[in-house]
């Protein structure tokens, strides 16, 4: 088990390190970068527990998809965040109150957890019996968690008609490109063979 | 490995269903037609909610809960569902005007309306903590799109943006309650957790204090939705910034699914623990009474005015939840049926103020509309009447049965308290009574031309004033809601 | 301290001789690609190509290698130093890390994994990461706008990428590459799927920047895009991180299409053939693929780019999967 603990750590460290940096980190594109960082190693800590689909789809959906989006908009919007950082202090005294009470609930909450005495609740159980990850989530999405699946899909219609609600505008004044009409033109409203008149033009 | 699909049962949900496909259909037919999609997508939106509210009333209400019960259909599920349904199609027509004056009726908003619908459809009957988050979400979802639905205005997109944000905010705390309470009872199921409850020692009752924070958290998510104190600051600039129409719908259907939410969550799985949230509910209700009586005192913008009374309505309704008896939850569907009534007429009124093709929305525009549009001040009338809890309209019951339950409860300073904020509550009611038949007449309103709106009005004010000639029907059927509910 | 090293320490050796294995030959391989796409493009155009250097010019491609490491790395003074040098090796690292799951023959690869095509779909879906990084460090116009072209078509065609290997997916029942490969076993993909194998093509070319839809490197109009400010050491990895993608997506290609290491009919004389030389040969042929678009057809226009992979070739791979899950259902061919 020594390696596999030793990765463990290796992962856990830097997943947290990345974490802090992705919030003290001074330029944004280097925060952003940092996340990434923090996502593959959650992937490596999903690994390790034996969910290699859930690792491989959070690398494909977070860093793949959300953090190259994260990254075009700081890119594009060159953000000052050392100005927006000014009168962080000022905020300092309700926040850290308001940390401090939290740190209080949870300290509350984690008193009364009970450690399983049992060593394999936390030995790394993949799947049931001979499945693979993806049978045994297939498995449960598409019966057990059915509606909760369709809800989803729902869900993410709807914020596709509400992007494009709010931001498709139509410009009139656009050219655009009909395939079909450049296909249909044909020799005769295209070309034209006249006689040209020596020193006359057209 | 892989068996047959089994086969679901779907009966119970068909109105969801239903909504999803006419949803989905309505959709192509407003991507498919170029220049007056809305025109034609409005009213068949309408309708679709309407036929789903009449699925709704012919299905069998005593099924088992479906969908690996994630999914229940009851009557109290059926008496919400209607009420939002017909709340949501009226918003829908109502809003047709204002829009095409404003030229923004393309035909993405009713289309919103009907996926809310549908997300608030699925609140009601949620019965796991997982189906909960995915109705709200797909509930607000559209909400955050409709307040910034007039993008082109300032106004209109910061309510959009600032609604969002805290929605955010708040479905994030409510997602963490549910976490919480999953991780220390291990399950998402109403039906198991209240059971566990149930089973636990006779009425004293461990909840353990995981679960409980998550309790509070949930709470807290909730309150939000319901804009109730202290999670009420978004309401007053979401309302006065939002298009008026779009106001008028956050104020009716998705307050009533929410608080159709708010009873299930608390009174059945965390049924059995109701002493650990009571205390909650009761600081929620009387801070919300109060708030929504004397902030609304200083208001000059009709839709912010309309924003604290509806938090100050939502803390009366609250009264009854807090009793956590079967008369209280009566009490709190019949309040939000008759709130839901009294918003939209009031609504209407607000949306016939036009001067010179100009939508204004400042109480002192009212004056003297007696003298110059009389029918409507008398609406208004009734409604502003209604709103302030004066005998013998429709508002006064719904106060009533809540109060009621509370006193059976034994929650009289609660009820005293509730009567003390109506009170003050009435003072800028009748203040705009007042203002309509006693001051110097303005410049005169626009003559309005919409039907729909003027029949809106006519019907809200019938229903409003006639309630106690047959109060019957709604009695009822909320009568045999609230006993669905209790175990 | 035995256990340590015959459980831990040898097995890492292992690996490590596995990856070189994988990796030294692929390297060259990848010389000689562009030594090969010198040489068909030459012929298509009726030239020779490469002929100076060693016998038939096969040399060139060391010779360039060469050239590239003996030049002086330039960084320019308002870049961002650590992203500028981190970009490349993004790029190459991605396009070698994808090789650990492609298998060369039955039972022949390094990490034959469950979630295969998954692993390759991240894989891939991340190589924007080394343009984008690499257009934003440089602090150059041309190198930032070719990084946001080359971005946004990456992504758009990954899109199409994903519905197609779903199609795949429900086909074969698994998402281990060894097992999508057995199932063809008699017959290839590419002949129910037709029309997602040329999808695949089309896809694969818009994925790997090269023509007709290398804009982002669209000498003409940006100067070469997003690598315009690197040179020597760092614009090789580039150029390998380029190629060796191709190679990827090619092997990619083959084993979701065309059979992977299988000969293409099951009878005698074929059988002999190894299948790592069937999987090689397969992959040659995607290859010359590659670089026959690239001799023959002119660059897209931006906007008929976007066209193309979010109006046709999505909404056709939608229809695809609903197609093909409609027929395995409805004909009760779904693999158990």
């Amino acid at each position: 088990m020594t390696p596999h603990l030793l990765l463990f750590y290796l992962f856990a460290t830097v997943a947290v390190a990345a974490a802090v940096m992705v919030v003290s980190a001074r330029n944004p594109v280097h925060s952003v970068l940092f996340l990434i960082l923090t996502f593959f190693n959650a992937a490596a800590l999903f690994i390790l527990i034996g969910a290699e689909f859930l690792a491989m789809v959070l690398v494909v959906v977070y860093v793949g998809a959300v953090a190259v989006l994260f990254m075009f908009v700081v890119m594009m919007l060159n953000v000052n965040f050392v100005r927006m950082r000014q009168g962080f202090l000022q905020y300092l005294p309700v926040g850290g109150l308001i940390g401090v009470i939290l740190l209080v609930e949870l300290i509350l909450v984690a008193g009364t957890w009970v450690v399983a005495d049992t060593p394999e609740a936390i030995e790394p159980r993949p799947t049931t019996a001979g499945l693979t990850n993806t049978e045994a989530l297939g498995n449960v999405f598409y019966t057990e968690y059915f509606y909760l699946f369709q809800a989803a899909g729902v869900i993410l219609l709807v914020a596709i008609i509400g992007a494009i609600a709010l931001t498709l505008r139509d410009r009139g004044n656009i050219r655009r490109q009909d395939i079909g009409e450049q296909v249909h033109r044909d020799r005769a409203s295209a070309v034209q063979l006249r006689k040209v008149k020596s020193r006359a033009g057209i | 490995m892989t068996e047959a699909l089994p086969a679901f049962d779907i009966v119970p949900a068909l109105p969801e269903v239903f909504l999803l496909l006419a949803g989905m259909a309505l959709l192509v037919v407003g991507a498919m037609r170029d220049k007056d999609a809305s025109r034609v997508v409005t009213p068949l939106a309408a309708l679709a909610l309407l036929v789903a509210a009449l699925f709704v009333i012919g299905a069998d209400k005593t099924a088992d809960p479906i969908f690996s019960g994630h999914f229940v259909f009851d009557s109290f599920a059926a008496f919400l569902k209607v009420v939002i349904l017909a709340g949501s199609a009226v918003s829908i027509v109502l809003a047709q005007g204002y829009l095409e004056d404003q030229e923004l009726d393309r035909f993405e908003f009713p289309l919103l309306i009907l996926f809310s619908s549908l997300g608030m459809c699925m609140m009601v009957s949620a019965n796991s903590f997982l189906a909960l988050y995915m109705a709200l979400e797909l509930q607000s979802l559209p909400l955050y799109v409709l307040a910034a639905f007039n993008r082109d205005q300032l106004r209109s997109t910061e309510a959009g943006l600032k609604y969002f944000v805290l929605g955010a905010l708040a479905s994030g705390m409510l997602l963490y309650g549910c976490s919480l309470v999953y991780g220390f009872t291990g399950t998402i199921l109403f039906d198991d957790l209240g059971a566990m409850l149930l089973g636990t020692e006779n009425g004293t009752l461990e909840l353990g204090i995981g679960a409980l924070v998550g309790l509070v958290f949930i709470a807290a998510g909730l309150a939000f939705k319901l804009s109730a104190v202290p999670f009420h600051m978004w309401a007053p600039d979401v309302y006065e910034g939002a298009p008026t129409p779009v106001t008028a719908f956050f104020a009716a259907a998705p307050k009533v699914a929410a608080v159709g939410l708010t009873l299930r969550v608390l009174m059945q799985p965390f049924g059995p623990v109701a002493g650990e949230w009571q205390q909650i509910i009761v600081f929620i209700a009387i801070a919300s009474m109060l708030l929504g009586a004397f902030a609304a005192i200083r208001q000059t913008n009709i839709k912010r005015l309309l924003a604290y009374s509806g938090i100050g309505h939502i803390g009366f309704a609250l009264v009854g939840l807090a009793a956590g008896t079967e008369r209280g939850i009566y009490g709190v569907l019949i309040y939000m049926t008759i709130y839901l009534v009294m918003t939209l007429g009031t609504f209407t009124v607000v949306l016939m103020m036009r001067r010179q093709g100009r939508y204004i929305e400042t109480i002192d525009d009212l004056a003297g509309l007696s003298s110059t549009r009389p029918l409507m001040a008398a609406a208004m009338a009734i409604f502003m009447f209604s709103l302030a809890g004066i005998p013998p309209l429709a508002g006064f019951f719904g106060k009533l049965y809540v109060f009621m339950a509370a006193v059976e409860a034994g929650l009289t300073p609660l009820a005293v308290l509730g009567v003390l904020a109506s009170v003050v509550g009435a003072y800028y009611y009748l203040r705009i009574v007042k203002l309509m038949y006693f001051d110097e007449p303005a410049e005169a309103f626009d003559r309005q031309g919409r039907l729909e709106l003027q029949a809106i009005c006519a019907v809200s004010a019938v229903l409003v004033l006639g309630f106690i000639l047959i109060p019957g029907p709604l009695l009822a059927t909320a009568q045999a809601a609230a006993a669905a509910l209790m175990p | 301290m035995d256990s340590l090293w015959t459980g831990t320490i040898w097995p890492l050796a292992v690996i490590v001789f596995y990856i070189l294995l994988i990796a030294v030959p692929l390297m060259v391989a990848m010389a000689y690609l562009t030594y090969a796409e010198r040489k068909i493009i030459g012929a298509m155009q009726l030239r020779q190509g490469p002929m100076t250097v060693g016998p038939y010019g096969l040399l060139q491609p060391i010779a360039d290698g060469v050239k590239l490491f003996f030049k002086e790395t330039v960084i320019p003074t308002g870049a961002n130093k650590i992203v500028f040098v981190m970009a490349p090796m993004v790029t190459f690292i991605l396009a070698l890390v994808g090789w650990a799951v492609i298998p060369f023959g039955a039972g022949i690869v390094l990490a034959d994994i469950n979630v295969g095509i998954l692993y390759l779909l991240a894989i891939s879906s991340l190589g924007v990461y080394g343009i984008i990084m690499a257009g934003w460090a440089s602090n150059s116009r041309y190198a930032f706008l070719g990084a946001l072209r080359s971005s946004a078509q990456m992504i758009s065609y990954e899109i199409a990428i994903g519905l197609i290997i779903i199609s795949v997916l429900i086909t074969a029942g698994s998402l281990n590459l060894s097992e999508i490969v057995m199932a063809q076993d008699g017959l290839w993909y590419i002949i129910p799927h037709f029309p997602m194998f040329m999808i695949f093509m089309v896809a694969i070319l818009a994925e790997t920047n090269r023509h007709p839809f290398d804009l982002p490197e669209d000498e003409s109009t940006l100067v070469t895009g997003y690598n315009v400010e690197y040179s020597s050491m760092t614009f090789a990895l580039f150029f390998l991180g380029e190629y060796m993608n191709m190679i990827l997506m090619s092997a990619i290609a083959v084993i979701l299409f065309l059979g992977g290491w299988l000969p293409p009919l099951n009878i005698f004389p074929l059988t002999l053939i190894p299948g790592p030389i069937w999987f090689i040969l397969k992959v040659c042929f995607v290859l010359f693929c590659f670089i026959w678009a690239r001799a023959t057809l002119p660059r897209y226009r931006y906007d008929q780019l976007m066209r193309l992979g979010w109006k046709i070739l999505l909404p056709f791979s939608l229809l695809w999967v609903v197609l093909t899950s409609g027929f395995l259902v409805y004909f009760d061919m779904l693999p158990r």
